[in-house]
């Protein structure tokens, strides 16, 4: 109660401002953290990619050289090439992980086993996908050539990673495993979420099997079919490990990307090319920037229209 | 336009029988509403009727064709559901157009009778707009829309009021029964609610446990109930029930020792009993020599046009009055009740009817 004549103290300073203080106290560990690894690197990459370096030396100012030499490089065409099968090849786990999804999406017993089973590949590291896929390539007891001899008599001779033609196309197959549960789990969330009146609404409205998918349970899984395409483009764009795993960017550089070309100049064994990496990264964060700005801007639009 | 003749249709879902054999016929052009608790079956009966649900066993025939195992769209059944159910992702428009897209019309076909639809439920203006777009009672509208623009022989409606506010809910209600009288189609409607059941239905189904309790009109059931569960379940406030014994002849002892002598009684009464009474049929006496009982009273709801008591008898047994809006008793005191005879109905210890107090008699 207040006394009279005893004018009641203000409010702090704190307590005046905490509603507008608070939410940018909280947010500043993350805010620090994110300047400092990820948005300040950025900076430094294209920094670096004006410099010829060795890592340790001094760097030289080469201005746009790194770059010059960087578009008549052969190898880089080659990884540029190969992003794109990735990219185009990687987007085949939206329909994978879709069929798998509605084959599982049923009330069976022991369906919730059959689920996990399928999500299983996407737990595991990429490391032992790559490696049980090599295995699974492998000409002297891989299970594949196995296969090929059992089906067509031929076969023993046919070595998957060993061969510039079937090379990218081996490793991308070992990343559609994993992508494809991946996929899979997005639209079993999605499928859950369909109002099950609407599809008895759709039934009696004579919409069965296949116009009943593109008509009704499609157009309402388009957010499960965006986050999607966003994963697996963003994760075939920086496509790494197996290819690390499975054949070190080999036969011949055939199948490296521009993640894989970049370490190889700049951080492996042999690469010192730190300028030279920089400007490989430069370009292929150009690259990753056009569809991240793509996804941008579609979510933001979405946004403002619900 | 067809009639709807179930014949000992039974669901179980696992060893659990939802629908124990229910025989029911529904006249061409009739509004029937099932009715009952929730639980009781009657939404599953009717999307067994829709062909949502199989049958487990028992036949299903409208207008006169066997249809227990004919896909749900071949059965010229369209439905409203509770949920409205509408395509997020279509307008208004190709809500309504898309039953026939599906079965194959042409595009100036749908879009004529589109139209039609959309005239008799006022819905032009909103044809391009998405469901999200509409209010609670523009989206049931579309709902509706879409049953009718397929020309439906039976239509099957599964609570459809339920997500409306009071007021809406009233006028819909009349909507439905106004369309009810302009397409002469039969319609099945499902319904917790008694006052729906009582204003929309030709013929009201009592579900209870997956059985049929009564079918009838809605003032046979009202004045003349089978059993209590139907006697309590129809009507608003609920019936109120008096444990009683049999005296000589046909009165029967009050608790409190007053008595009733009931007129036409044919059944011969004895042992414990109960009297059922309505609310509304229940008189106030102001002398005590013509009150069958005297209550006191436990909450009193003053509403201008009339007054609710809510009392209690000397065992007490929990009663509901409605009396004159000018009434002035408080909370506490005593009140005498007369039972008129005409209004008493008499229940055998199993809850079957002795005896229907019959007013309309």
């Amino acid at each position: 109660m207040a006394q009279t004549g005893v004018q009641p103290k203000p409010r702090g300073f704190w307590k005046t401002h905490q509603k507008t203080l608070a939410p940018w106290l909280f947010l500043a560990p993350g805010i620090a953290m994110f300047l400092l690894y990820v948005i300040f690197p950025i900076f430094e990459s294209i920094w670096i990619s004006f410099y010829q370096w060795d890592g340790l030396g001094p760097k030289t100012w080469v201005g746009l050289q790194n770059y010059r030499d960087l578009f008549a490089d052969d190898s880089f065409y080659t990884s540029l090439k190969n992003n794109l099968i990735w990219l185009v090849l990687y987007l085949l786990a939206i329909p994978m992980g879709l069929t798998v999804a509605l084959f599982l999406n049923q009330t069976v017993t022991g369906i919730r086993l059959y689920k996990s089973l399928f999500f299983f590949p996407f737990v595991i590291s990429q490391v032992v996908v790559g490696l049980i896929f090599t295995w699974f390539y492998a000409p002297d007891f891989g299970l594949l050539p196995k296969l090929l001899q059992a089906l067509t008599g031929s076969g023993k001779d046919f070595a998957v990673l060993a061969d510039e033609r079937y090379a990218t196309l081996g490793v991308i197959a070992a990343g559609l495993w994993p992508q494809t549960a991946y996929c899979m789990i997005l639209y079993l969330t999605g499928l859950n979420n369909i109002n099950p009146e609407q599809v008895e609404a759709a039934r009696m409205d004579n919409a069965k099997g296949l116009s009943m998918l593109w008509h009704i349970i499609l157009p309402q899984l388009r957010p499960a079919t965006f986050i999607a395409f966003v994963v697996t483009v963003i994760g075939a764009l920086r496509s790494f490990d197996l290819i690390s795993v499975m054949t070190l960017g080999g036969p011949y550089g055939s199948t490296r990307v521009l993640s894989y070309f970049m370490f190889e100049q700049a951080l492996s064994e042999y690469g010192t090319a730190m300028g030279y990496g920089a400007a490989i990264a430069v370009v292929l964060f150009a690259i990753m920037l056009v569809f991240i700005t793509i996804f941008i801007v579609r979510m933001l639009s979405q946004e403002r229209n619900s | 336009m067809a009639t709807v003749t179930l014949k000992n249709a039974k669901k179980q879902f696992g060893a659990v029988e939802i629908i124990k054999g229910i025989d029911l016929s529904v006249a061409d052009g009739e509004f029937c509403v099932f009715v009952g608790p929730s639980g009781c079956g009657k939404s599953t009966l009717l999307r067994m009727i829709a062909g949502l649900e199989d049958f487990t066993s028992g036949s299903l025939q409208i207008g006169g064709k066997e249809m227990a195992k004919v896909e749900s769209a071949d059965r010229g059944v369209a439905m409203v559901f509770q949920s409205y159910a509408l395509y997020p992702h279509m307008t208004v428009k190709q809500n309504i157009g898309f039953g026939l897209k599906m079965t194959g019309h042409s595009l100036a076909d749908i879009e004529g009778r589109t139209k039609r639809a959309a005239d008799m439920l006022q819905l032009e203006p909103l044809l391009d707009r998405k469901p999200s777009q509409l209010s609670g009672g523009q989206r049931q509208r579309v709902a509706i829309g879409r049953a009718i623009v397929r020309n439906p022989e039976v239509f099957l409606f599964d609570e459809p009021l339920s997500n409306l506010d009071a007021a809406l809910r009233v006028q819909m209600r009349i909507q439905i029964g106004k369309l009810h009288h302009d397409l002469k189609a039969t319609m099945i409607y499902v319904t917790h609610d008694q006052v729906e059941a009582m204003t929309m239905a030709d013929k009201i189904v009592v579900l209870h446990a997956g059985r049929i309790e009564q079918v009838g009109s809605p003032l046979e059931l009202y004045h003349r109930p089978n059993n209590m569960f139907v006697a309590g379940f129809i009507g608003s406030p609920k019936m109120n029930f008096v444990n009683v014994e049999a005296g000589t002849g046909s009165s029967l002892k009050l608790p409190g020792g007053g008595t009733v002598k009931i007129d036409g009684m044919k059944a011969k009464l004895s042992g414990k009993l109960t009297l059922g009474i309505r609310p509304e049929h229940v008189e106030l006496a102001k002398k005590t020599a013509d009150a069958n009982v005297s209550t006191v009273v436990r909450a009193a709801e003053y509403l201008g046009s009339e007054t609710m008591f809510y009392v209690t008898l000397p065992d007490g047994t929990e009663a509901a009055v409605k009396a004159d809006g000018l009434a002035k008793t408080q909370v506490g005191d005593t009140l005498l009740l007369h039972f008129p005879p005409k209004a008493c109905h008499v229940f055998d210890p199993d809850g079957k009817t002795l005896h229907n107090g019959d007013l309309s008699k």
